[in-house]
């Protein structure tokens, strides 16, 4: 707690990534790009929301600096999840990227509305997959003020 | 990580030997390394396996400015790497480059002892004597530097094994980066090719304009840029904002503020609309307007904006903001997307403004309501095949002379608006007549000889009813048919009968004459007239509805029925496939069933 009474939000670490994805075939596809684009990173897999808040917090330890969510989950859905989440000031420091199949304009306002950084398409394609996760990435890591995970690497022309 | 391996032979006094096999490992790591930084680690133990040497430091220069700088000293266990800077002096600006790598050999000193201003003194403090530099271009204009450092003043055979040592790397490390940056070049214009095919499917998917462009300005963020924005243009061709993604959601709602109404980026969108290829706006261009320096929000580093023609058609304007640098690389590939874009908004445009004349068309080819007339109750059901857009060419209608009801049903074969013109033509013409009292038979005979003189290119099907009403309260009916099929009795006592009538075709033949049979219907009765599509609705085991027709036919006009609304619905229940349009018409004498 801070002195007036506000419950301060934890610290994060801006190396790790905590995705919640319930599709082991995603999970292995994120894995394998962000292994690829940012070999610097942890990442952090589990296949349910259900008490992620809670889970997070109980852990001593900084939080990880960046949540991937998926969307369509077996119980608790990423909705769900993201409510949550923004319901515990400890976990404002977190940056939520909603990363899902869906398009659809009312899904990414609900998202948004409900306090998610971030909402990305999941594409199809692999390399537009990796494209994007690189993008979301480094976007944030910028925003937060951190160097690019590979500092140097070639620039893309 | 590539961790320095056992096949290095790190033998001290047979430095030569060991040389070979960490340039050899070297280019092996080169040759598939995903980034330059496994590289490096490789190359700052490779040099430090020199005794002599103390320290290793590296820099970079993207576009004239540091990258980056890394050191390594002999007490240190791993590469620091620091963030570079803006400064374009001093030790910060790239170092003078002659034909190949360059060497050069300072002493402690010299002010070149200085790395750019994040490395700082990090060779003299990690306690060299003299330092031998090389500098090398990475392409592109790209610029990188090596630093050994000797601990104490070196001779001239190390300081020459040193220099060619640098060489060898510089020739690794640029062959290494040229194909990093072809593979990472490769793998952007693949995801790209990709972005171009889904979003296509998106774009070709769907009917709604601002909502499919709302998807597809999500799917580019960040597959393409950080944030996106799709304007529309009015008739009088004023833009409005339909689409605006952003990576961030904060930065979403101070887009959406600017794309509905800052003057910058109206002006800017206006010129970026006349250009054929669009603008992109980069550094100073962005000076002044919601993105440039200093403005609130994620830094933009670019903007595109590409119009959206098509047909010759100005239809808007797609935008791109880059938190990255230039857009210019993609143009191609914005001038792909925005051209595809623009085909999709204009064919659903089109497709929208046809579709309300469809429906418009349609209306006027059905009756607005149907007459009452006492003692008989009616009731009538269309049903359109499909949400194609083709006007269907079924017909009916109903007429009241004095006490009299005249019905009729037909079906112009074929859709679409030349089948609506036919449709029009025979729903209009058996009214005149029928109002004017002709009777059934020649009412079809006057039609048939109205589509022969229009040298009708479609084949025509009615049927007409005339019901007149009897002193014993039941109706007598005179049924005259061409072609079309045949229409049911359904008797209050549940029994339903098809009512013979037939007759040729509507439309073919100049001659054809046409007569009629009588039936009497009496209270309860119902006389069931309909077209072919409910008759042809096909369940999945290959049946046809006809076979159920007279079941149907006797519960549709029972009590709870549901009438001519409930037929068609069982049929449709039935079908699944078959897919003409359905019209039902049902007179029914009023009574007990």
């Amino acid at each position: 707690m801070t002195d007036d009474g506000r419950v301060a939000a934890r610290r994060v670490d801006l190396t790790r990534v905590l995705v919640v994805e319930d599709s082991e075939e995603d999970a292995e596809a994120i894995e394998r790009a962000l292994t690829r684009t940012h070999p610097a990173l942890r990442l952090e897999f589990t296949a349910h929301g259900d008490g992620l808040a809670e889970r997070l917090l109980g852990c001593d330890e900084e939080l990880p600096g960046m949540i991937l969510l998926d969307l369509n989950m077996p119980g608790a859905d990423g909705h769900k999840v993201l409510a949550a989440l923004r319901a515990r000031p400890e976990l404002a420091g977190l940056t939520v990227v909603v990363f899902t199949s869906s398009t659809a304009p009312a899904e990414v306002d609900a998202c948004y509305a409900a306090g998610a950084d971030s909402y990305i398409y999941k594409p199809v394609n692999f390399d537009l997959f990796r494209t994007v996760l690189k993008g979301a990435v480094d976007y944030w890591q910028q925003a937060k003020g951190q160097p690019p995970a590979a500092p140097g690497s070639p620039r893309v022309k | 990580m590539v961790e320095p391996g056992t096949d290095v032979p790190a033998r001290a006094g047979a430095p030569f030997d060991g040389w070979a096999a960490w340039l050899h490992r070297l280019w092996r790591v080169g040759t598939d390394a995903g980034d330059v930084t496994a590289l490096a680690s490789l190359v700052y133990e490779a040099l430090l396996d020199d005794p002599g040497v103390t320290v290793v430091a590296g820099a970079r220069w993207e576009r004239g400015r540091s990258s980056y700088v890394r050191h390594r000293g002999r007490g240190d266990t791993e590469v620091t790497t620091l963030p570079g800077c803006d400064h374009t002096e001093g030790p910060c600006a790239p170092p003078p480059l002659d034909d190949g790598p360059t060497l050069l050999l300072i002493r402690p000193d010299d002010p070149e002892m200085l790395l750019p201003c994040p490395g700082g003194s990090a060779l003299r403090d990690a306690g060299a004597a003299a330092v031998v530099r090389c500098v090398f271009e990475l392409g592109d204009g790209d610029r990188a530097a090596l630093w050994v450092g000797a601990g104490r003043e070196p001779g001239a055979p190390w300081v020459a094994r040193t220099g060619e040592r640098l060489r060898q790397i510089a020739d690794v490390l640029t062959v290494s980066n040229q194909r990093i940056l072809e593979s990472q070049e490769h793998e952007r214009r693949q995801a790209m090719d990709a972005f171009l095919a889904e979003a296509s499917l998106q774009l070709a998917g769907s009917l709604d304009v601002e909502e499919t462009l709302r998807r597809v300005a999500r799917m580019a963020v960040p597959a393409v840029a950080e944030g996106c924005m799709v304007h529309l243009a009015d008739f009088r061709g004023t833009l409005s904002a339909v689409a605006v993604a952003h990576m961030a959601s904060d930065a979403q709602v101070r887009l959406r503020e600017v794309a509905e109404d800052d003057p910058w980026l109206a002006k800017e969108l206006l010129r970026g609309a006349e250009r054929r290829h669009g603008l992109v706006l980069t550094g100073e261009d962005l000076e002044g307007g919601p993105f440039g320096p200093g403005a609130p929000g994620p830094a933009v580093r670019a903007m595109s904006v590409s119009p959206l023609t098509a047909r010759n058609r100005a239809l808007g304007t797609l935008t791109f903001l880059y938190s990255r640098d230039s857009a210019d690389a993609d143009r191609p590939l914005l001038t792909d997307l925005a051209g595809r874009a623009a085909l999709a908004i204009d064919t659903s445009t089109l497709y929208e403004q046809r579709r309300r004349h469809v429906e418009q068309l349609q209306r006027h080819l059905l009756p607005p309501g149907l007459p009452d007339c006492p003692g008989l109750a009616l009731s009538a059901a269309y049903q359109v095949a499909d949400d194609s857009l083709d006007v269907g060419g079924d017909f009916y209608d109903a007429v009241r002379v004095g006490d009299r009801l005249a019905v009729f049903i037909g079906d112009v074969c074929g859709r679409g608006a030349e089948a609506a013109a036919f449709t029009g033509l025979a729903r209009h013409t058996l009214r005149t007549l029928l109002e004017n009292g002709t009777s059934p038979a020649g009412a079809l005979a006057r039609l048939n000889g109205a589509l022969i003189a229009q040298r009708a290119s479609r084949f025509v099907t009615a049927l007409v009813a005339v019901l007149t009403p009897r002193d014993d309260g039941t109706w007598r009916v005179r049924v005259a048919n061409a072609g079309h099929p045949l229409p049911h009795v359904a008797r209050a006592g549940g029994e339903v009968v098809a009512v013979p009538a037939q007759g040729m075709l509507l439309g073919v033949v100049r001659q054809a004459a046409y007569r009629s049979v009588s039936v009497t219907l009496g209270p309860g009765d119902a006389l069931v007239l309909h077209t072919d599509g409910l008759a042809e609705a096909r369940a999945a085991d290959g049946s046809f509805f006809e076979d159920r027709l007279p079941e149907a036919v006797a519960r549709c006009v029972d009590a709870d029925g549901g009438g001519a609304d409930g037929l068609i619905g069982e049929a449709a229940r039935f079908r699944v496939s078959g897919d003409d349009d359905t019209a039902v018409v049902i007179v029914q004498v009023e009574g007990e069933r």
